[in-house]
């Protein structure tokens, strides 16, 4: 039931907005176990760092709605944690433990808050375009990359491509016709015509366009 | 030495605070005060590049070099990392309290999307002797070297400039079939790239 949740999140097709939806109903406590809620605050304080500076680079209102939507979501969590949390404590000691996982998932959401707060730059009309021109020099970079219809990756899967052990970069999202897929998982396939969003280094960048251009048959 | 600019100062800050939450991340799998203090010790520079940023945006828009709405993006963009890195050291404060860690943070953070991997590059490793950049970790195994531990010394965030010497270990984190790759490669067990 938790599994299918997580995979409900990541890795799926999708369409943006859902999050105003997802803010309004009323947060309702769901038992889950502290590992799993807390893997995956963890997970998506990572990923939404990653989204956040991309909504900015790329000037990007959908991917600054996800932000926004998981930024929610974490509220959610944290929430859930909190329940878990009281209800396990049992002596002074497991109390003394448990705090220490809620102030890390204390972080974590305070992490997706600020992200959250990355892509609010993106409205300001005052805030002009030296953000995007200030993010493109940074050594680790975000990069867009279409997939060619002639390149050996289309249909196969991320695992099976290896893509980011072979180059290193790390694909956060992809776009396909108008829905998306943020942090695809292992199992998600790539197909033509997909825009592939990903951080990493010129090199590994530069290998892999290479490879989703068609122009190189094989990663290595 | 040139000043740095405002520029190179928030992507600074941007960079520090994510190396924060990866060392944060792995001081808790480790249970490790060192990289834990580390947290702190960043959090303290980064401060101070906060500071020194406000300054010199400031500055530059006295002189006229720098439009207002710029320079309030730029400052924005700093703060935001600024509390990034507080989130980090929120973190690394459970690691350092004098309370045993509770077993689930060190099992929730090693089942994530992305592993925090330790090895010990064997002298018999083509690893040893080379830098970084020479031997391109990141490209080749999807591993990015977040710490590394020379003796008694530890240096966090390597460049490229690197050296890797014969006992160094390495903290570093990425896929889990790049883990194995990186193992293979320290020990030696794996001859080439």
């Amino acid at each position: 039931m938790v599994e299918e949740k997580r995979k409900g999140i990541f890795g799926r097709l999708q369409r943006t907005p859902k999050w105003e939806k997802e803010e309004f109903t009323e947060i309702e406590y769901e038992p889950t176990s502290v590992k799993e809620l807390l893997t995956e605050m963890k997970d998506i304080s990572e990923l939404i760092i990653d989204l956040a500076y991309s909504a900015v680079l790329f000037d990007n209102k959908e991917i600054a709605e996800e932000v926004q939507y998981l930024d929610v979501r974490m509220d959610k969590l944290n929430y859930d944690i909190r329940m878990m949390a009281m209800m396990a404590a049992r002596t002074k000691e497991d109390a003394e433990q448990l705090a220490g996982i809620l102030q890390v998932a204390e972080a974590a959401e305070s992490i997706s808050n600020t992200a959250g707060d990355i892509v609010k730059l993106l409205s300001r009309k005052e805030t002009g375009p030296i953000l995007p021109k200030i993010l493109k020099q940074a050594d680790e970079q975000l990069f867009r990359i279409k997939v060619s219809s002639s390149s050996k990756a289309c249909k196969q899967k991320i695992n099976d491509l290896r893509i980011e052990s072979e180059t290193g970069m790390r694909i956060i999202a992809i776009r396909r016709g108008d829905c998306w897929i943020y942090n695809p998982q292992s199992d998600t396939s790539i197909q033509a015509n997909d825009w592939l969003i990903a951080r990493g280094t010129d090199e590994g960048f530069k290998e892999l366009s290479k490879f989703l251009q068609g122009e190189m048959e094989v990663l290595d | 030495m040139r000043e740095k600019s405002v520029e190179d100062i928030v992507l600074e800050i941007k960079d520090k605070s994510e190396l924060m939450v990866d060392l944060a991340y792995s001081s808790l799998i480790y249970d490790n005060n060192t990289i834990a203090e580390e947290v702190y010790d960043l959090e303290d520079l980064i401060d101070e590049l906060y500071q020194n940023i406000q300054k010199q945006t400031l500055e530059l828009v006295d002189d006229q070099k720098l439009e207002v709405r710029d320079a309030l993006a730029i400052l924005r963009l700093a703060e935001l990392g600024e509390t990034i890195a507080d989130a980090a050291q929120e973190i690394a404060d459970v690691v350092l309290r004098d309370v045993e860690l509770h077993p689930i943070l060190k099992m929730s953070i090693r089942e994530s999307d992305q592993v925090f991997t330790r090895v010990q590059v064997d002298e018999k490793s083509i690893l040893a002797g080379k830098t970084l950049g020479e031997i391109k970790l990141a490209s080749e195994t999807g591993m990015m070297v977040i710490a590394m531990r020379h003796g008694k010394r530890w240096l966090y965030g390597p460049n490229k400039n690197t050296k890797i010497d014969p006992g160094d270990i390495l903290f570093a984190k990425g896929p889990e079939d790049g883990e194995k790759h990186l193992i293979d490669l320290a020990s030696g067990k794996t001859k080439n790239l």
